[in-house]
């Protein structure tokens, strides 16, 4: 075909649409309707074409039908008038002695979206119910639910929601869940297709007649089912079983939750349940498609914080393959950490060992916290590794093991030491901002035992005025303050230099601030100031990774096979990667509640991340006039605001 | 629970910055055909952060997706939905086109664009999965529809039969039944020597070539009927994940374990099965991998056949990888020859022909530049393709083959076993 504009492509096809020559000749006239679908689905629009199309509707040649079809729906809205003239072909063909043709039809009918064609559906629709072939049956039953969706403030026919409360007996299993589809989206009103005993039972009976889809479907439905006896429970449960382990993952993950809805008020069962379908998980977790694998591996998750011993002897299926992608290694590598034992850690580390040289660097942090978050347990092992890997020098596994050790620190201060002696010389290999953050607050909080921390802060400031980072300069301003107050002969001057250029010279409002405040802090004197500065070095009460109690099942049950195990954890990822357990200020806590959220920022939170000097204060910049400020604070930082700032307490 | 939409989308893997929707299809009108337009920024954003996930989300706009080739297949939902059951749907829809194109790329669905638009239209109505069987479909929805004068419009039986796999009225001038038993070896061997995990992916292949409506009993020896029941806790060894066709009568199987069924015609799965064991993996490799840095590396690979003296493996490959600034390689071996694939930076050594226990050797020796790469490169693991004919690992075997058709037909059955690499890795220690 030459090369022709849009606007000549229209004329062409017109032109040859109704033209009475190829109109005569099936095989041309169906070509040329091939090239108008074609044009439509590359995006030249083709709208104009439509009452030559509505004529190339009345044809018998099934081909050309669909082909005009989808042509018709695609542009039904935009020339509702002219769509009138395509209803009486349609309805003809629902006349028609082939099946095909009639579902055809009216799957169509109901497919153009047309409020003003109700009228003209309704008959045919009905007639369509009551159908001899049941593929026309299928399309008549979600037809109804397509005219209820289009007007859904006219009521639908009474007479209608019985025949299809009816057909949930039809001999045809895929007429029986759509017509529970259907109804579903009728009654949506009152809550859905109203299950009762006999209905249940049927659907209970007849589910294994219904393929994948339909199984799930009726799975799902039956969740709002309560059985009336203890015994009529136990019937089904025990009907239900063998789905537990059907090898199909969707079937499997609806059974279960069927299962967790109908067992709510029986703890015991449900755990039983969770340990049935291991097997099934596991196998999924090793399905050849890759988002299978990720779902299952969310799921697992789920699972474990009700029974974290369920899959502790399967620990080996959780190591990643080379070639897997990072969403499903980091998800791996997040349960390897869960399933941590006293036997296999030995393994594990050395198999998390492996993935913190992974080409991709996300991995590779993830890699390096995982290995911190069992050194909550396994302390001496783990500082091993990830002191080892700093001598790797790589910049983005020296930043993630400064990081890691930061947290560590924080719950085991026992480590303390060891991290010391590991710093020197870090400086050098970390550049970007979060590691040289965790580097500061390291060296502030635990400068008297390195003993290059003067000279380390010295080049930082320094080269201060390169520095872009806000984060940076609050931290090294604590840092230096920290040192100040127990190396402060050698320190002195460099703090003196520091404070001048970030009140005289800083363009960055939270970091004039901070120096503003430490600036009058140090005027109050040098105890009020070590009040401040120096309070807890560490909390061990927050994380003991072994022996975290077990959930009941209840509370995550409802979130079962939905998307949201599958996003939550995206969520955790970014919290044990990015987050940190908060290294913070000595001001006494106020309330748990305020301190329990800190602990768990929310992916919303990345602003507070930047500063882990105060963490619990949210910084903002001005464009957005907004401080979140600790109560304890606020009376002593007030002063030093500039009258631009508005509070926001949470 | 429903999609609102499903799209094929193309997208350039080398440019990343042009693409189109190649077919859509907007099935509940729940989502706002626009809303796709988010897909791909979000794609490429997450892309960079090196934290791609299968499911984005724009607004209350969820996107769920899968690659193939280099198509994407996205369904949208502005639902809570499960998730699973959404992939399989993708998964599914891959697996019917692939069924009628060969391939599934974006050539294929612009040739056939008619048959896609009938086919998404079978598969799925109202956002609810219809008829997903490719074998039915192909029953009514053919490519030489859109070629032929005049259409073919029979309705299948299969539509409102009640043998929903099979259609009536099949015709076959010689009556056979090709049955492949196939089983896969995955293996993660760790850097120390230590099989890390190993399992066998085992299935029973059919292609029939019958008449009529035949009924089929298959006979397995008794070891491989104890371990798919589990009734035998002892010496054999358990098989998960137990699949079969839906052809099956599963009731049967469980009272008296027999294997009965009206096949599908053409090709199918009958069944499917993983053994969790600990298996000696067939090809055993040793390796040494030295790198003198700014020189040379040397590496020598030492592959055994663990596996019968009678039995051959054929076309081994063994692809050990090597640092991408390597350059003039030099190879000795022991059999087969060694080839060098700078593209993949790999040495891939083929051996025709590798009888079990016995050992063979490789030397390869690589110049490095003086300058080096300063990029962190990853540790590849080796990994080995080998079929070995004639053999299993779990012991499975086809006892008998009985074939009852009501006109009385003779027909033949023939066996073939295989064995093959499945995921197949020996970590290095370079």
């Amino acid at each position: 075909m030459p090369y022709l504009g849009s606007e000549d492509m229209v004329r062409e096809l017109r032109r040859a649409l109704s033209n009475p020559n190829v109109q005569s000749d099936h095989l041309r006239y169906r070509n040329t309707i091939l090239k108008v679908v074609r044009a439509m689905s590359q995006g030249v629009d083709v709208s104009g074409l439509f009452s030559e199309m509505v004529k190339a509707c009345a044809t018998v040649d099934v081909v050309q039908k669909k082909l005009v079809y989808v042509f018709l729906c695609s542009y039904a809205s935009l020339n509702p008038e002219l769509s009138l003239l395509v209803i009486n072909t349609l309805r003809k063909d629902c006349q028609d002695p082939n099946p095909m043709v009639r579902s055809l039809a009216l799957r169509n009918m109901t497919n153009l979206r047309l409020p003003s064609l109700v009228e003209y559906v309704e008959q045919p629709l009905t007639a369509g119910l009551r159908d001899r072939a049941a593929c026309v049956r299928r399309v008549a039953v979600l037809g109804w639910a397509k005219l209820h969706k289009l007007q859904a403030s006219s009521d639908i026919d009474a007479a209608v929601v019985n025949e299809l409360y009816s057909l949930l007996r039809d001999p045809d299993p895929v007429v029986m869940v759509n017509c529970l589809r259907a109804l579903e989206e009728i009654l949506k009103e009152e809550g859905g297709v109203a299950i009762n005993k006999p209905i249940a039972h049927h659907l209970l009976n007849r589910l294994k007649e219904c393929d994948v889809w339909g199984q799930c479907e009726v799975l799902k439905i039956l969740e709002r089912y309560r059985p009336q006896s203890e015994d009529e429970l136990f019937d089904i449960l025990s009907l239900l079983d063998p789905s537990l382990l059907s090898p199909h993952p969707p079937v499997m993950a609806a059974t279960l939750s069927l299962f967790l809805s109908l067992c709510s008020g029986l703890p015991a069962a449900s755990l039983s349940a969770l340990e049935r379908v291991r097997g099934p998980l596991l196998a999924a977790c090793g399905s050849a498609s890759r988002e299978m694998r990720f779902t299952a591996l969310c799921h697992i998750q789920l699972l474990l914080r009700s029974l974290p011993g369920l899959m502790g002897a399967h620990y080996k299926r959780f190591f990643c393959g080379y070639a897997e992608p990072a969403y499903i290694k980091q998800r791996k590598m997040q349960l390897l950490v869960e399933l941590v034992n006293d036997e296999n850690v030995a393994l594990v580390l050395d198999e998390l060992k492996g993935y913190c040289t992974d080409v991709n660097t996300d991995t590779a942090q993830a890699a390096i916290s995982a290995i911190g978050r069992i050194g909550r347990s396994y302390s001496d092992r783990c500082l091993e590794i990830l002191t080892g890997l700093l001598g790797l020098k790589q910049e983005h596994i020296t930043s993630a093991v400064v990081q890691t050790v930061r947290d560590l620190v924080w719950v085991c201060p026992q480590c303390s030491e060891a991290v010391c002696l590991a710093l020197e010389g870090c400086e050098e290999t970390v550049q970007d901002s979060q590691g040289r953050q965790a580097l500061l607050w390291l060296l502030g909080v635990y400068g008297e035992r390195v003993s290059s921390a003067p000279y380390v802060l010295e080049v930082f400031i320094d080269g201060l005025r390169s520095e872009v980072s806000p984060g940076v300069k609050m931290e090294l301003l604590t840092a230096t303050m920290r040192l100040f107050l127990c190396r402060p002969a050698e320190t002195q001057d460099m703090l003196g230099r520091l404070l001048h250029y970030c009140i005289e010279e800083e363009t960055d409002m939270c970091v004039r601030d901070q120096a503003l405040f430490y600036y009058r802090l140090l005027h109050c004197g040098i105890e009020e100031t070590r009040k401040v500065l120096q309070g807890r070095r560490s909390d061990p009460s927050l994380g003991v990774l072994i022996g975290r109690p077990a959930e009941p099942v209840n509370q995550w049950a409802r979130s079962f096979n939905t998307l949201e195990p599958l996003k939550q954890s995206a969520a955790e990822t970014e919290s044990t990667s990015g987050g940190s357990p908060e290294p913070v200020t000595s001001v006494p806590r106020p309330n748990t509640d305020l301190s329990l959220s800190s602990l768990s920022p929310s992916p919303v939170d990345k602003v507070h991340t930047e500063s882990h000097t105060l963490p619990q204060i949210k910084w903002l910049h001005r464009s957005s006039i907004y401080y979140n400020i600790h109560p304890t604070f606020a009376g002593l930082y007030t002063e030093y605001l500039h009258g631009f700032v508005v509070f926001h307490m949470e | 629970r429903s999609f609102g939409q499903v799209f094929p989308l193309d997208l350039n893997c080398k440019t990343l910055i042009t693409f189109r929707v190649l077919i859509c299809r907007n099935y509940k009108g729940d989502v706002d055909m626009v809303e796709i337009d988010h897909f791909l920024p979000l794609l490429m954003q997450q892309e960079e952060e090196g934290l791609i996930c299968p499911v984005m989300s724009h607004g209350n706009v969820h996107f769920l997706w899968i690659k193939h080739n280099n198509l994407y297949l996205v369904a949208t939902t502005n639902k809570n939905s499960n998730a699973s059951l959404v992939y399989s749907f993708l998964y599914k829809l891959v697996e019917v086109f692939t069924e009628y194109f060969k391939e599934l790329e974006e050539e294929s669905i612009q040739d056939n664009f008619v048959v896609v638009y009938e086919l998404l239209d079978e598969l799925m109505d109202f956002g609810f999965p219809q008829t997903t069987d490719s074998k039915i479909l192909q029953e009514y929805i053919t490519q030489e529809g859109a070629k032929l004068e005049v259409a073919k419009s029979k309705v299948p039986t299969t539509v409102t039969n009640a043998v929903s796999w099979r259609s009536e009225g099949i015709k076959y001038k010689k009556n056979e039944v090709f049955i492949d038993v196939i089983e896969s070896i995955n293996v993660l061997v760790n850097a120390n020597g230590s099989v890390m995990s190993s399992d066998i992916v085992g299935s029973i292949k059919l292609k029939t070539m019958l008449s009529g409506m035949p009924e089929l009993r298959l006979g397995l020896n008794d070891r491989v009927l104890f371990a798919l029941t589990g009734r035998d806790k002892g010496k054999t060894v358990a098989m998960e994940d137990v699949k079969f066709h839906q052809c099956v009568r599963l009731s049967r199987f469980e009272s008296d374990r027999t294997i009965s069924f009206i096949p599908p015609d053409g090709e199918s799965e009958l069944m499917s099965y993983r053994i969790n064991t600990h298996v000696k993996p067939l090809i055993w490799i040793e390796s040494v991998i030295e790198k003198f840095s700014h020189s040379r590396v040397e590496i020598m690979v030492k592959a055994k056949g663990q596996f019968k003296k009678q039995s051959v493996a054929n076309n081994v490959e063994v692809r050990v990888p090597v640092p991408s600034d390597a350059d003039s390689p030099k190879f000795k071996t022991s059999t087969g020859h060694a080839k060098y694939v700078p593209e993949k930076n790999l040495v891939v050594w083929t051996i025709k022909s590798f009888p079990g226990g016995k050992e063979y050797l490789m030397r390869a020796h690589f110049g490095l530049p003086s300058v080096e790469n300063d990029e962190m490169e990853g540790k590849p693991p080796i990994t080995v393709n080998f079929e070995i004919p004639y053999f299993t690992v779990s012991g499975i075997q086809v006892r008998y083959m009985k074939i009852i058709e009501k006109s009385g037909y003779q027909a033949l059955p023939w066996v073939r076993y295989i064995t093959q690499s499945g995921d197949y890795q020996l970590r290095t220690n370079a």
